[in-house]
């Protein structure tokens, strides 16, 4: 096997800051939705945490958006321009998941420093951090002070539909949350993506 | 003689009121004019025809209150009082003869409490409404003209302070026993005002009734209608309702509690099926500024198309959505279902792969 340097530091910081960030959002937005079936802490306990929690997880994902902006990395992020090798690539990827990762087959992903996302992380992480992670941070702060960002909600149709929005993307990331480390799991050993965001390092075939 | 000095000392008389009251501010419409009481204090005794003829008691008159006046003797045979508070004070009980209801509830408020302590500046009756100019205030413009400084002391401590001022009646928390609702008001926001109907072209009763089928009260779709009549289709500037956490009765709004026993608790109104949320009504201003309310089901606050019936009222669990709470418990199962799934399937394929290998 062979190491190769694939998640520079600033990116496993932002990385599981966010995911604890996420998983404490997640927890008070439920214990925020469901006061009434749900007591693991004081509603205005779990709206001071989700407001803090709120903004440390803005401010990280600037550490993320200013790294990637900021060095030549940003080439994962770069779409594939060919929409048919995108979608030969990402049916393939479903393939694997669906059908040959059972039969033992190999991961048709190669990866490598420029290109650790195979075709269907890469459209996934495009959306997911352009659109819906800003998304769920604009109406989580237009929730947070909705008298001084009145103007705001009312150019985005009122504070049901910011709620709404906000609502349906915490439905969202709640199922991403429990998806993700299955799918993180699924390397040459269950621990292998794990450590290589902790370390930096992924062990790819030589 | 009293109606020969009114007559000459009367200015422009106002059509809306009765010769007698008309009279009545032909003295009393004078600048200057004030009563000495014991204490040196003097009360000013102008009464501002204008505003008495806009005030909810316009239409009783003078006389309704003023009863104790004998034309015969006035101003002469005048009671005297030590100071004006005990004049204010005395003259409540005109107040209890009309409002008995309110005075009950009154009597086991802070308000009463102090004034039997003896203190000077608990409010009596003209303290909170006033006396000739009696208008249906907000409880909030009522409330902030003695406690100026109630905002700044909820930011010490309450979430969203400002909203919550504006949005909830004070009394829903200082009133901690009494019934609260959510009154959905129409609010227009080409003049950022409250709708209002104007005197003369009643609307929203008749429209209300109309769309509410079974007059139980608007369903979801019933509020869909309605709303979409108030603004038909092209309109630039669509009015919508807003919601409000109000007292059922504003009688009750007399009991306010020591702030001590006031609300302080988020999850009182924050949970679904709070207490608040199971009455609601829509309303608009009538011309006078009352309310004109018409009932509604409580299923509208968190029906999917308040999205657009209701798209500027929104409170966390009151208005709680079962579609999503729907929508959520699917991604719950669906988020730990699929890695269990996945897990047994290859589970189950373990003896092929190790045959393969």
């Amino acid at each position: 096997m062979q190491r190769i340097y694939v998640h520079p530091l600033p990116v496993r910081i932002w990385h599981w800051a966010n995911a604890l960030g996420f998983i404490a959002l997640i927890l008070t937005g439920v214990q925020i939705r469901y006061v009434d079936l749900i007591g693991l802490m004081s509603f205005r306990a779990a709206v001071s945490l989700h407001n803090w929690v709120g903004w440390v997880l803005v401010g990280n994902f600037f550490i993320w958006l200013g790294f990637y902006l900021f060095t030549d990395k940003i080439r994962v992020y770069h779409p594939e321009l060919s929409p048919v090798k995108h979608f030969r690539d990402s049916f393939r990827q479903l393939q694997y998941y669906g059908y040959g990762i059972f039969k033992g087959d190999p991961n048709p992903h190669h990866l490598s420093a420029y290109h650790k996302f195979n075709a269907l992380q890469s459209m996934a992480y495009q959306i997911i951090m352009l659109l819906l992670v800003p998304l769920q941070f604009v109406t989580g702060v237009l929730l947070w002070d909705l008298k001084r960002f009145s103007g705001a909600v009312e150019f985005f149709g009122g504070v049901r539909v910011v709620d709404t929005v906000h609502v349906l993307l915490f439905i969202f990331f709640t199922a991403f949350i429990l998806v993700h480390p299955y799918l993180a799991s699924l390397g040459h050993t269950p621990s292998a993506h794990f450590k290589a965001m902790i370390t930096g390092y992924e062990e790819v075939d030589e | 003689m009293l109606l020969a000095a009114a007559l000459m000392f009367a200015g422009p008389a106002s059509a809306a009121l009765t010769d007698g009251d008309n009279a009545c501010l032909g003295c009393h419409g004078q600048e200057g004019l004030q009563k000495t009481f014991g204490k040196g204090e003097s009360l000013p005794l102008r009464v501002d025809g204008a505003a008495f003829e806009g005030s909810v008691h316009a239409p009783l008159g003078c006389a309704a209150c003023h009863s104790d006046v004998e034309l015969k003797t006035h101003p002469a045979a005048g009671k005297s009082f030590d100071s004006v508070r005990a004049y204010s004070v005395a003259k409540a009980a005109v107040c209890e003869q009309c409002h008995e209801d309110a005075f009950k509830q009154h009597e086991g408020s802070v308000h009463a409490k102090r004034m039997r302590e003896g203190s000077a500046l608990a409010p009596t009756c003209t303290g909170c409404h006033g006396a000739h100019a009696v208008t249906p205030k907000t409880a909030y413009q009522t409330c902030v003209g003695c406690h100026s400084a109630a905002l700044a002391a909820h930011q010490q401590w309450l979430p969203n302070a400002a909203l919550h001022h504006e949005v909830v009646s004070c009394a829903a928390c200082h009133a901690p026993a009494a019934l609260r609702m959510v009154d959905l008001r129409l609010h227009d926001p080409a003049t950022k005002t409250w709708a209002a109907e104007k005197a003369g072209e009643p609307w929203f009763e008749k429209l209300a009734r109309s769309v509410d089928a079974n007059g139980n009260g608007l369903d979801a779709r019933e509020l869909l209608d309605l709303v979409k009549r108030i603004n038909p289709a092209g309109s630039a500037a669509p009015k919508a309702f807003r919601g409000r956490i109000e007292l059922r009765s504003n009688v009750e709004a007399h009991r306010l509690s020591d702030k001590a026993a006031a609300i302080r608790a988020c999850d009182v109104c924050h949970r679904e099926g709070a207490e608040p949320f199971r009455n609601v009504v829509v309303s608009v201003a009538g011309p006078d500024g009352r309310p004109l309310r018409h009932a509604a089901q409580q299923e509208i606050l968190g029906a999917a198309s308040a999205v657009v019936s209701l798209p500027e009222f929104y409170a966390i669990g009151g208005t709680r959505s079962p579609l999503l709470d729907v929508l959520f418990v699917v991604a719950l199962l669906g988020g730990a279902g699929f890695p269990l799934g996945h897990m047994a399937v290859r589970w189950l394929f373990r003896k092929y792969r190790a045959s393969r290998e």
